[in-house]
C-alpha cells in the first residue's frame, strides 16, 4: 500500500498563522492545506522565514493556527486545551530538534526513558523499550553516557530514539541535520528513512536538497504558502 | 522518572548554584528558627520558673504584682483563711526586701532578703547543703538560708553567724543589725548570676521593720489542691477575700506576655518576616535564573508532551528541595546560634540564671517547617508562571536563531 492509499493521519485545511508585531501583523502561514497519510515521508523545503517551522509546529500541536482546521488521527486539535494537546504530543507525535535538546543531567538511556515515564509506562517496560531503541539507533554502548559525552550525530540519534519512545504515529524533524557535517547528516537521514520504513510517518523540514530527496513527497513553501510539490 | 527525581537531577547538575541556595536558606532558616524560639521563649521559661517552686497561685494586694505594688497587710490571717479553703493545699506569705549582710565586724554586702512563713515543706528554693528552715525548731528563729553566691561572698560556712541590716523600704536606711545563723545553702530560681540572696523567717524580718504590727507580706504563695486545679482555687479565694488579688501562674504569664514580653514577640515577628523575605527572594532569583537558562530544554520537553502541571511540578520540587535541605541544615545551626545568643542576653543585669530567652517547643519546629514550606511555594510561583506560560514554538524558534 502506497502512502497515498494509507488512511489520513493529518489533514490541514486553510491553516493560517499570524503573529501580531509592533510594525504590523506577520503572516507566517497563509491558507495552507495538506494531508499526511500514515507511514508517509514528507519533506518541507523553502527559504528561511517562509513558514516551514511554523507549519511544523502547528502540525505538531505546539502552536495553534490563527485560522483553518487541523485534524490529527480523526480528531480536530486546533482548539483543544493545552492538557489534551500535551497528551496528543506525548503519545502520538515525536519531535526531533535541530539542536537536539537532550536533557544534560540525564544519560542517553534516561533521556529516552523520560517520555515513557511521563506516559505512565512501568519501569520494566521502559527499560526494555529503551534498550530496544538504543539498539535501533546503534548506541547501546552509549546508554550511560551523558549528552556532553556524545558527538553531535550520536546526540541526534539519541534524540530520535527519544522521539520514538512512545511509538508515535508521526515523527516531526526540524532541520535534523542542520548542526551536523555531511557524513553524519547522511547517517541521520538514513535513520529517518528506516523509521519511516518501519511504519512511522515522517515529516522533515530541511534546507538540504539531498535530505529532501530521500522523502516520498516534497512540499515547497514561500512567503507562508505552499508553492509547489506533492501536496 | 518522576518530578521529584527530575528536580533533584536538575539541582545536582548545577552544584555550585544549588549549594549557594541551600546555604542561604540554612542561614536564613537558622535565624528564623531562633526568632520562633525567641517569640515565646521568655514566656515559656518564665512559666516554667513560676511552676518550679510548687505554687500555682500568687495572691497580692493589687493586680500590680508583688514588685512595685503595695504590700498585703495582715498577711497571716489572710494566709490562714486561704489555706483553710478546701480548694487550697497550702498558702505561704513572703516578704521581700533589700538588706546588708556581713560577718560580725566585716564589710557589708547588699543582698536580697526573703522572709517566709515556713510552716510547710513547700518552698520556692532547693536546698543544696545544710538544712531547710523547717529542720530547725520554730521557736529558735534567727535561721538563715543563703545562696551559693552569698556564701562565697561572705566566705560563710554552715553554722556561721551573719549580721543582717534590713532596709524596710526603698530609700530607707538600714535598721540596726540582727544576727542570723547560716543553716543551709539553697538555690533560688529567680536569682541572677551575681545576685546575693538569703531567706529568713518572715516574723523575724517583719518584726525588725514593722513597728506598727501590720503583719505585711509582698505576696502569698498558694498551691491548689490536686484534682481541683488553680482556677477553682482562685475563684474560691476571690469569693472568700474579694479585697485581695489572686491569679494563677498562667494568668500572670498571660498578663506579662501582653505587657512586658511583647517586645520580644514584636522583634521576633519583624525579624522573621525579614528573614522569610530574604529566603523568598533568594530562591525566586535562583530558580528564575535557572529557568531562563533552560528555556530551550523546557520548550523541548513541553513539545515532547510534558504537561504544564508537570513542568510546574519540576520547578516546585526544586524549590522544595532547596528550601527543605536548607531548612534541615538550619536546625542545628539555629540551636547553636540560640545557645550563643541566649548566653549574651543573659549577661544583662537582673536576669535569673534559670530564665531563658530561646526555648524549644515542638510548635516552634512545626511553625518553622510550615513557614519554610509556604516560602518554598511562594518562591516557586514566579518561575512556575514562566514555565507554564512559555510559548513552545516561539521559544524553540528563538533557541535555533540564537
Amino acid at each position: 500500500m502506497t502512502p497515498a492509499e494509507q488512511p489520513r493521519l493529518v489533514e490541514a485545511v486553510g491553516l493560517t498563522r499570524t503573529f501580531p508585531m509592533g510594525a504590523g501583523p506577520v503572516h507566517a502561514l497563509r491558507a495552507v492545506s495538506m494531508q499526511i497519510a500514515a507511514g508517509d515521508y514528507l519533506a518541507i523545503r523553502g527559504p528561511s522565514g517562509c513558514g516551514k517551522s511554523t507549519l511544523l509546529h502547528i502540525l505538531g500541536c505546539v502552536d495553534t493556527p490563527t485560522g483553518g482546521t487541523l485534524i490529527f488521527d480523526g480528531q480536530s486539535v486546533g482548539a483543544l486545551p493545552d492538557a489534551e494537546r500535551s497528551a496528543i504530543r506525548l503519545r502520538g507525535i515525536g519531535f526531533v530538534f535541530q539542536r537536539f535538546f537532550l536533557l544534560p543531567m540525564l544519560t542517553a538511556a534516561e533521556n529516552i526513558e523520560v517520555p515513557q515515564a511521563e506516559a505512565g509506562a512501568g519501569r520494566r517496560e521502559r527499560r526494555e523499550r529503551t534498550a530496544e531503541l538504543l539498539e535501533y539507533v546503534g548506541l547501546s554502548h552509549r546508554a550511560t553516557h551523558r549528552p556532553s559525552q556524545l558527538s553531535g550525530g550520536e546526540a541526534q540519534r539519541v534524540a530520535i530514539a527519544r522521539a520514538l519512545a512512545n511509538r508515535p504515529r508521526l515523527l516531526l524533524a526540524d532541520e535534523p541535520t542542520g548542526e551536523l557535517d555531511r557524513a553524519t547528516g547522511d547517517q541521520i537521514a538514513a535513520l529517518l528513512d528506516r523509521v519511516q520504513h518501519d511504519g512511522t510517518a515522517v515529516v522533515v523540514v530541511t534546507h538540504d536538497a539531498a535530505i529532501a530527496a530521500r522523502a516520498a513527497r516534497t512540499l515547497n513553501m514561500a512567503d507562508g504558502r505552499l508553492v509547489g510539490g506533492d501536496v | 522518572m518522576n518530578a521529584f527525581a527530575f528536580a533533584a537531577r536538575s539541582l545536582i547538575r548545577q552544584p555550585g548554584r544549588s549549594a549557594l541556595g541551600i546555604l542561604g536558606i540554612a542561614a536564613v532558616g537558622a535565624l528564623l528558627f531562633d526568632m520562633l524560639l525567641l517569640s515565646r521563649g521568655l514566656v515559656v521559661s518564665f512559666r516554667d520558673l513560676l511552676d518550679r517552686d510548687g505554687f500555682d497561685i500568687r495572691v497580692t494586694a493589687t493586680d500590680a504584682g508583688p514588685i512595685g505594688g503595695p504590700r498585703l497587710p495582715h498577711a497571716s490571717p489572710i494566709a490562714a483563711e486561704v489555706a483553710a479553703l478546701p480548694e487550697v493545699a497550702d498558702a505561704v506569705p513572703i516578704l521581700m526586701s533589700d538588706a546588708e549582710a556581713s560577718h560580725p565586724g566585716g564589710p557589708p554586702v547588699a543582698i536580697s532578703l526573703l522572709g517566709i512563713d515556713a510552716r510547710s515543706g513547700r518552698h520556692p528554693w532547693t536546698i543544696s547543703s545544710g538544712h531547710d528552715l523547717e529542720d530547725v525548731a520554730a521557736g529558735t528563729s534567727g535561721e538563715l538560708l543563703v545562696n551559693q553566691a552569698l556564701a562565697a561572698s561572705l566566705t560563710a560556712a554552715l553554722g556561721d553567724e551573719i549580721a543582717i541590716r534590713v532596709r524596710c523600704g526603698p530609700g530607707r536606711a538600714p535598721l540596726p543589725p540582727s544576727t542570723f545563723r547560716v543553716v543551709g545553702v539553697a538555690e533560688f530560681p529567680f536569682d541572677d548570676a551575681v545576685q546575693l540572696s538569703g531567706v529568713v523567717r518572715r516574723a523575724r524580718m517583719a518584726g525588725a521593720c514593722d513597728a506598727d504590727g501590720r503583719d505585711e507580706a509582698d505576696m502569698i504563695l498558694v498551691s491548689s489542691r490536686q484534682g481541683g486545679g488553680p482556677d477553682a482555687a482562685v475563684s474560691a479565694i476571690r469569693r472568700r477575700r474579694p479585697d485581695v488579688h489572686a491569679a494563677t501562674n498562667e494568668q500572670i504569664v498571660a498578663r506579662l506576655a501582653v505587657s512586658r514580653f511583647t517586645y520580644f514577640r514584636q522583634i521576633s515577628t519583624v525579624l522573621s518576616t525579614i528573614t522569610l523575605l530574604f529566603g523568598f527572594l533568594l530562591i525566586t532569583v535562583l530558580l528564575t535564573v535557572s529557568v531562563n537558562q533552560r528555556l530551550g530544554e523546557i520548550a523541548a520537553v513541553r513539545a515532547l508532551g510534558f504537561s504544564r502541571a508537570r513542568v510546574a511540578a519540576d520547578v516546585l520540587w526544586q524549590s522544595a528541595l532547596l528550601v527543605g535541605i536548607g531548612g534541615l541544615l538550619a536546625l542545628p545551626v539555629g540551636v547553636v546560634l540560640s545557645i550563643w545568643l541566649d548566653a549574651i542576653l543573659k549577661t544583662m543585669p537582673g536576669i535569673p540564671i534559670a530564665l531563658h530567652f530561646f526555648v524549644f517547643e515542638p510548635r516552634s519546629l512545626l511553625l518553622h517547617a510550615v513557614l519554610l514550606a509556604v516560602t518554598a511555594v511562594l518562591a516557586a510561583a514566579y518561575p512556575i508562571a514562566l514555565v507554564t506560560t512559555l510559548p513552545i514554538a516561539t521559544t524553540l524558534r528563538n533557541e535555533v536563531v540564537s
